[in-house]
């Protein structure tokens, strides 16, 4: 398959901090997850793959445009759709006329079209019924969600989103989850999260990265994969477990190198992250 | 041409307008005083430098954008955005000059043409700034550091700036005309640098 988005060397530094450090990948159509703890890198390579940020070093092409270059760029820019970690807004606009105003930097000229097309958005992310209300007034998942539509709008074959869930309530999150999938049928998405259930309900690939590198790339089934025989039932914390921590039964839940004849527990998609990080952990430290 | 058309009301609605109106009242208030007695007619030139200062201090708040962010990606160029946002404040910005030039007594008014080019280059400074601001941070309002810089800097060129290259000067001082040659060069080095700033960069500079 034809890769969306595809990804060689990107490097990208802050003063000394290798935000990104020699990253290589391939996107598909579908929802790719992007896991990592706080300072891995992710939301600096959402930004590069949005072409919000230059990078240092590397080259990649979306769509079969390359961003290197001012036309490629706006070429990319035509087909994207970006949620930043913290969208801002106008607050006066109501959520049509920010949709609206998206549009149009989106160069959607042909008002008819366009406003069908926000009408469209706002019905999918389910604000139709408060598409005349000002931003100031909706509360912070409908912001997010009028962020989304923003996003959404243009019908972009590559989407971007940076940590979409965050602050919401299950309900929402819920909800954001049918977005993301549907939002995924017959396009590209690069949804970065620190929520593994959302991966393992949301994403046919998963990314790993720490330290501004990619420790894994694969499928969710494969990630999981990784703590098969690392993950043990125990009545004590076992001293020995990279993690380990009291279940509601009652008994300890434990990741690392289980002790021989430890009672072996079904892993997670958040046992194979856990130790993922654990392993790339200890390569930098080596 | 017709996405600037289609731009124009919305980006109305974006610019702080607010703020740009309390910084021209200032500045008219400011320039008032040079209706208020002899002596205040003989500093017209210095009270009108501060209505310059306290105007370009609201400008510098003119590339503001709390959706920055939201729209990074898009593919209306930056310099189109800048350019849409300075043209439209720009007719404010000449009405509220012609108001204040016209506030000071004809016999005390400094001559237009230099003290314009005074209040322009202030005005190209403070947007510059911002287009910088924008340029090589993340923020999203970069209008109040801005301004600090703004004033800081206009207070130290008044304290430290060289004589020989001075830019603030009365108007009798047999300085005037060099101190306006060097207006200028100021005025076109900030319409350089904000025209660079403007541009979105494709490659960051290599530090490995």
């Amino acid at each position: 398959m034809t890769p969306t988005v595809s990804a060689s060397g990107l490097s990208l530094r802050y003063g000394g901090t290798r935000a990104l450090d020699d990253v290589s990948l391939r996107l598909t159509p579908g929802v790719t997850g992007l896991l990592g703890p706080n300072g891995a890198g992710k939301t600096t390579l959402l930004r590069v793959l949005a072409t919000a940020l230059p990078a240092d070093r590397g080259a990649f092409t979306v769509l079969g445009h390359d961003p290197g270059t001012a036309r490629g760029r706006q070429e990319v820019r035509r087909r994207l759709g970006y949620l930043p970690q913290t969208p801002g807004f106008h607050p006066d606009f109501t959520a049509f006329e920010f949709v609206d105003y998206v549009a149009i930097l989106k160069e959607m000229t042909d008002r008819g079209v366009r406003h069908r097309e926000v009408r469209r958005v706002l019905d999918e992310v389910g604000l139709a019924d408060v598409r005349g209300k000002r931003i100031r007034k909706l509360s912070g998942g409908m912001r997010q969600r009028v962020a989304l539509g923003a996003a959404l709008v243009g019908e972009p074959g590559f989407l971007v989103l940076d940590e979409p869930t965050v602050g919401l309530d299950p309900e929402q999150r819920m909800r954001f989850r049918e977005l993301i999938a549907g939002a995924g049928e017959g396009r590209t998405v690069l949804l970065s999260t620190h929520q593994t259930e959302d991966v393992a309900m949301l994403c046919h690939r998963v990314i790993v990265m720490a330290a501004g590198r990619v420790r894994f790339e694969g499928t969710p089934a494969e990630l999981t994969a990784r703590a098969a025989g690392r993950v043990w039932s125990s009545t004590e914390r076992d001293p020995g477990a990279k993690a380990g921590w009291r279940t509601g039964t009652g008994t300890f839940r434990n990741v690392g190198a289980p002790p021989p004849g430890a009672e072996l527990l079904e892993p997670t998609l958040e046992d194979g992250y856990l130790l993922t990080l654990d392993d790339a952990g200890a390569e930098v430290a080596a | 041409m017709p996405l600037t058309r289609q731009l124009v009301l919305p980006v109305h609605r974006t610019l702080p307008w607010g703020v740009v109106g309390m910084a021209g009242v200032a500045g008219l208030l400011l320039t008032a005083l040079t209706r208020t007695g002899e002596s205040a007619e003989r500093l017209s030139a210095y009270l009108l430098r501060a209505a310059i200062l306290a105007f370009a201090v609201g400008l510098a708040f003119l590339l503001d954008d709390p959706a920055r962010h939201t729209t990074a990606a898009v593919p209306t160029p930056r310099p189109v955005r800048i350019a849409l946002r300075v043209a439209l404040a720009a007719p404010a910005a000449a009405a509220w000059w012609t108001a204040a030039l016209l506030l000071v007594p004809p016999g005390v008014r400094p001559p237009v043409g230099d003290i314009t080019l005074e209040a322009g280059a202030a005005c190209v400074l403070a947007v510059t700034g911002a287009a910088a601001g924008v340029r090589f941070t993340e923020v999203a309002r970069p209008g109040l550091p801005v301004a600090g810089g703004l004033l800081t800097t206009a207070v130290l060129v008044m304290l430290f700036w060289p004589g020989r290259w001075a830019l603030f000067v009365p108007v009798e001082d047999e300085r005037w005309a060099a101190a306006h040659d060097r207006w200028g060069v100021v005025l076109a080095g900030a319409v350089i640098l904000g025209a660079v700033c403007a541009v979105e960069p494709l490659r960051r500079r290599v530090r490995f």
